[in-house]
């Protein structure tokens, strides 16, 4: 389905590393999916995975030093693309190999298989001092 | 705002808030201790205002389970899409059962 005429093709915004701005994160990719025709189990599955990306962020790449998290968003012709930089601690590379659930005890630690589950594509990279998490939801 | 009720035996839980994130969790956990004391082996938590949940929100709900009596046992009564897509992922709906209201909960919790 062809984006509404009036759907702007990019959007960034960018907030401060905190828990509590994680929600404006996720607020602008929803109200951007909308603008282009996500159906709504594309819609959770965004939200959620950039929930997952931006918590992880704050708590383990800032760690309660102050920073900024940058969204942003586009529009492509195979889909939803997504990027979060930031310039905190990058994730380990031993991170990425968290792609099946947690155990059913685990209070914590199930956010990389979430993302990893939400979307179609996933990269990785760290290059000076600016991390980038890109992802691809796809989209007809 | 986090509401708690003892139906004869069965602990209900109505979680208030439309959004159970990160952000929102440590205050949702902190009201589960003060008020889950007895450890209880039946919970029904009640999310049917609750639009988002987070990972960090679903590991307060696998930290209740710590909390009870065991075997414990918890229902989650009226998951939106959103939530049942967060228990589906973590295949934590294994764990936790579903049901569209409270009177089925209750009365399946009873049989258990």
């Amino acid at each position: 389905m062809p984006p509404r005429p009036c759907a702007p093709p990019e959007a960034t915004i960018t907030v401060a590393a905190k828990l509590e701005e994680v929600r404006r994160l996720t607020d602008c990719v929803r109200a951007f999916a909308e603008a282009h025709d996500s159906g709504q189990d594309a819609l959770i599955d965004l939200e959620l995975a950039v929930a997952e990306a931006a918590n992880n962020i704050v708590i383990h790449g800032y760690d309660g030093t102050p920073g900024e998290i940058t969204l942003h968003l586009a529009r492509q012709p195979e889909g939803l693309r997504i990027e979060l930089l930031d310039s905190g601690a990058p994730i380990p590379a031993a991170v990425f190999d968290h792609t099946s659930p947690a155990p059913d005890g685990a209070e914590s630690g199930r956010g990389m298989a979430i993302i990893f589950a939400c979307v179609d594509e996933l990269a990785y990279e760290s290059a000076d001092g600016i991390n980038r998490l890109k992802l691809l939801k796809r989209q007809p | 705002m986090t509401e708690f009720e003892d139906q004869d035996g069965i602990v209900v839980v109505r979680i208030g808030t439309e959004r159970l994130d990160a952000a929102a969790a440590p205050a949702f956990k902190k009201a589960l201790q003060e008020n889950i004391t007895d450890q209880p082996h039946l919970v029904i938590l009640d999310v049917s205002s609750v639009q988002f949940l987070d990972s960090t929100g679903l590991g307060v709900f696998v930290s209740l389970l710590k909390m009870m009596g065991v075997p414990g046992v918890i229902g989650i009564v009226g998951a939106q899409a959103a939530v049942r897509r967060l228990l589906q992922i973590t295949q934590l709906d294994r764990i936790f059962r579903l049901f569209d209201n409270i009177s089925d909960a209750t009365a399946a919790l009873r049989s258990s």
